[in-house]
């Protein structure tokens, strides 16, 4: 068990490092060059050179490497390019509102898709199923920013239910600051748990079928036991395993589908933060935020790889 | 005993609460999140004065405003920090910190004279010494766009509390104008404390001089400026506006959504062409049109061998529709250009010149008398073919691009579009590799910095996208740039534009008009400046604002 324990947390690691290796050299890959989109015009090439080795562009790439390598082990993630100050006091500003988001989605998502797949499986052909396949299939066909502006003009602006773009009042205090953060919350949450929703309860509705076909799933029915606890005990137990692996796989695109929520509902989270970034090729603020992501992904999976173990003896040993 | 389902769901809880509890632990309004400058004691109330929001789809990126800026900074921190001229709604340049400026020994010195009832938030008066100051960083570190505009000073003396001298290495015609318009002038008894003035993050604690101060920066979120109720310029009895809040919309289709519903009461933006009609349909919302102090333009590459060639050149230009295209593409809402001044500087704008018209055939009957030929008989001529980027982002220009490669097309110049990533794009034009550069100047504030940054070869600014080395033009420009007096000053820009118009150096497209959109149930009396720059944002304007009861 220790050394399942182990080898998961040394492929985590390997699985940040090339991670941040990736990050690194593909945005130096890009085209364009930081220095050239701090003005428009009027730059002197030797303006442009000293900005270069201010941002430390100068030196040989794998040089640069090295040294950003040496600052990450020492959880230094660098100086912003624009805003001149450190990356770890942006992300950290930002970090909390993404956790917020996409953290409740995550919850919601397993509250909300658990009983659907559940109910699908158990009625499989009826209303319930059917309803619930073809929302399924709607849902991950689902483009977020165009289901945010939808949500938006319907529930913001029509309504005029929700308000429009921001995480919170800043005049509100105390009872009130907790209110209007999750008046706020509602819509870009409502919109994640839109497409994250249909996926998942797909895969729970398939996994469940199949249970309720396994032997002792008769057997515990034939004993006398309730449907309900059948159900819910016996083959809910088997079937929300692979649906928890997907979950965790899924965290990626739950976190790539709040860069888009961010943006269009005006969230402050790391999503917009890695959206307003790129368009200002701002490398330091890019690499900490794909470091923190990767890690948040990586450990994400290793809790449910751990979790997996901890429900399912076959691993253990 | 629980289940799974159990054990799932509380860890789910432990979790969601666990983030609410992050962000409730960073801030929900109690400063945690807030570099807030000012006091935040208020908990909300506002002391009798107006609030007025305004939409911006950008963050704040440096708060030091001695360095280049996003839009969004340059609104904030031109608000904060005075600058010693403005530019009006007739693209004049106007008093603000100074009074006047006077030129001396055959304008090798200016000398700006400042007013003496500015004053710095904490008390300390604006003077000569702040103005210096601000100068002399800017050189020794050599920092933003306005390091460029200082080049000629030899020397700066501070001859009293309201007078500084700028000596000159040779006279400059509009060096007043450039730094008096981009100069931010800062306290000196504050940025000479901050060490590094090129790593100065100066992101709290603000103490600023203009119409409006920043007070609070929620990053991500808003930036709150409070009006500062010595700036001269404002209406007897104080501005209305006591409280200007920017709020970020990244998705501008969002944030006109926030404009109709009365969550911000201004768009910091402009308006885009396809939502002008649906906002103009609300009576809430009023529309004011800005004039450009850019403009759309192809520029040629005379590195190309072909474009070398000044027939080439005007050949381009006849295949291209200005007229239909700001019908059509623009819906009107443009003007048309012919040299490359801009109307918007109508004492400088060469009237006389005669657009070049728009005829295809024409084009092909030019080219074919200066022996370009059609060797293999496909209609286009056999060496005539080039390569035209822009930046996809900028819709309208996308459509001009597939405009002209049509009539291009019908005049046997085959051009390949290429409308690329803005990034890219930007770095293909920095690096020379085009054909035709079809872009859009942002801000040009006067002609004579406008000509020496784009025809020199020198390439002072790092923009002469023409790569044009054209001794005679060199020649005319840097004699234009010496001329001390007004009218001859003008006379000489007239004939550049005609020099340039000639050569078909660039086929100047469109000046656009930008609309930006504010809630005229609310507020009324903006006083704008032309470009998107300034807009209706500038402290000035901001200043003259009164609120609709």
């Amino acid at each position: 068990m220790l050394r399942y324990a182990a080898s998961r947390l040394f492929r985590a690691i390997l699985t940040i490092w090339i991670a941040v290796t990736v990050t690194f050299f593909l945005l130096r890959l890009l085209p364009a060059d930081p220095t050239l989109l701090v003005v428009e015009g009027d730059m002197t090439p030797k303006m442009q050179d000293a900005l270069r080795s201010q941002y430390g562009l100068d030196k040989p790439i794998l040089q640069q490497y090295g040294l950003y390598l040496g600052q990450l082990v020492q959880g230094n993630l660098g100086v912003s390019f624009r805003q001149l100050v450190p990356v770890t006091e942006l992300l950290l500003d930002r970090l909390p509102w993404t956790l917020l988001l996409a953290g409740s989605a995550f919850v919601l998502t397993l509250l909300i898709g658990i009983p659907l797949g559940v109910y699908a499986a158990v009625g499989r052909g009826g209303p319930v199923d059917r309803a619930v396949q073809f929302f399924g299939i709607t849902s991950n066909a689902l483009f977020i920013p165009s289901v945010a502006i939808l949500l938006l003009v319907v529930f913001g602006s029509n309504l005029g239910w929700f308000p429009i773009g921001q995480a919170i009042d800043p005049d509100t205090r105390g009872l009130a600051a907790y209110g209007s953060l999750l008046h706020h919350l509602a819509l870009p949450l409502f919109s994640l748990v839109l497409v994250q929703l249909g996926p998942y309860a797909l895969t729970l509705r398939t996994n469940m079928a199949e249970v309720l076909g396994e032997d002792y799933i008769t057997s515990a029915r034939s004993r006398g036991l309730t449907p309900r606890r059948v159900v819910w005990r016996h083959a809910l137990r088997n079937a929300v395993l692979p649906a928890l692996m997907l979950m965790g796989l899924q965290l990626g695109t739950l976190i790539g589908g709040a860069v888009l929520t961010e943006t269009v509902f005006a969230y402050p989270g790391v999503g917009r933060l890695i959206f307003e970034s790129v368009q200002q090729l701002d490398f330091p603020v890019l690499q900490g935020a794909f470091v923190i992501l990767a890690v948040t992904v990586v450990l994400a999976n290793l809790l449910t790889d751990l979790l997996s173990m901890a429900l399912n003896p076959r691993i253990r040993t | 005993m629980k289940g799974t389902i159990g054990r799932i769901r509380k860890a789910g809880a432990a979790l969601a609460v666990a983030a609410l509890v992050t962000v409730a632990g960073c801030s929900l309004n109690e400063g945690g999140g807030d570099s807030a400058g000012g006091s935040n004691e208020g908990s909300g109330e506002q002391a009798g004065g107006a609030t007025l929001r305004i939409g911006t789809t950008t963050d704040m990126e440096n708060f030091n405003p001695l360095q280049s800026l996003s839009k969004t900074d340059s609104w904030i921190l031109n608000a904060t920090y005075p600058t010693l001229l403005r530019i009006d709604e007739n693209a004049q340049k106007v008093p603000e910190l100074a009074e006047e400026y006077t030129t001396e020994d055959d304008g090798r010195t200016v000398v700006f004279h400042l007013r003496d009832d500015f004053e710095w938030t904490d008390g300390t008066p604006v003077t000569a010494n702040d103005v210096a100051f601000t100068a002399q960083a800017i050189m020794d570190y050599q920092l933003g766009n306005v390091a460029a505009k200082l080049t000629w000073v030899t020397g700066i003396e501070v001859r009293d509390d309201q007078t500084v001298a700028f000596s000159l290495s040779e006279p400059y015609a509009p060096f007043a104008e450039g730094v008096g318009f981009w100069m931010r002038i800062v306290p000196e008894h504050i940025f000479s404390q901050a060490g590094d003035l090129s790593q100065f993050a100066n992101d709290g604690d603000w103490v600023g001089a203009g119409a409006y101060v920043l007070e609070s920066a929620t990053k991500g979120q808003r930036y709150t400026l409070k009006a500062n109720e010595n700036y001269p310029y404002a209406p007897e009895g104080g501005a209305a506006v006591e409280t200007v809040e920017y709020v970020v919309y990244p998705d501008v289709n969002t944030m006109i959504l926030a404009l109709r519903n009365g969550d911000i009461d201004l768009m910091g933006t402009p308006v885009p062409i396809s939502a002008v009609a649906s906002l103009e349909g609300e009576d809430a919302i009023e529309i004011e049109t800005v004039d450009s102090l850019g403009f759309a333009h192809l520029t040629y590459n005379v590195q190309n061998p072909v474009l070398a060639d000044q027939t080439v050149r005007q050949a381009l230009s006849m295949v291209v529709d200005t007229e239909s295209i700001i019908e059509t593409i623009l819906q009107g809402d443009g003007q048309q250009m012919v040299g490359p001044i801009s109307p918007i500087f109508a004492e400088y704008d060469n009237t006389s010149l005669e657009p070049y018209p728009f005829d295809p055939a024409g084009a092909r009957t030019l080219l074919e008398g200066a022996g370009y030929t059609d060797g293999n008989g496909d209609g286009m001529f056999d060496d005539l073919s080039f390569e035209m980027v822009c930046d996809q982002s900028n819709a309208n220009l996308t459509r001009v691009g597939e405009v002209v490669r049509d009539s291009a097309a019908e005049a046997g110049i085959q051009i390949e579009l290429a409308c690329i990533e803005r990034n890219t794009f930007l770095s293909r034009t920095r690096g020379g590799e085009y054909d035709i550069d079809l872009s859009q100047w942002g801000v040009f504030d006067n002609p004579m910095d406008q000509l020496r940054s784009t025809y020199l070869s020198s390439n002072p600014g790092g923009i002469n996208y023409n790569l044009v080395a054209d001794p005679e033009l060199d020649a005319l420009v840097n004699d234009a740039a010496v001329t001390a007096d007004p009218a001859q000053f003008v006379e000489k820009i007239k004939g550049i534009d005609a020099y340039v118009h000639d050569q078909a150096l660039l086929t100047p497209l469109y000046v656009e008009n930008f609309r930006f959109a504010y809630r005229g149930d609310r507020f009324t009396g903006f006083d704008p400046s032309p470009s998107d720059l300034l807009g209706m944002v500038t402290g000035y304007s901001l200043s003259q604002v009164t609120t609709v009861d």
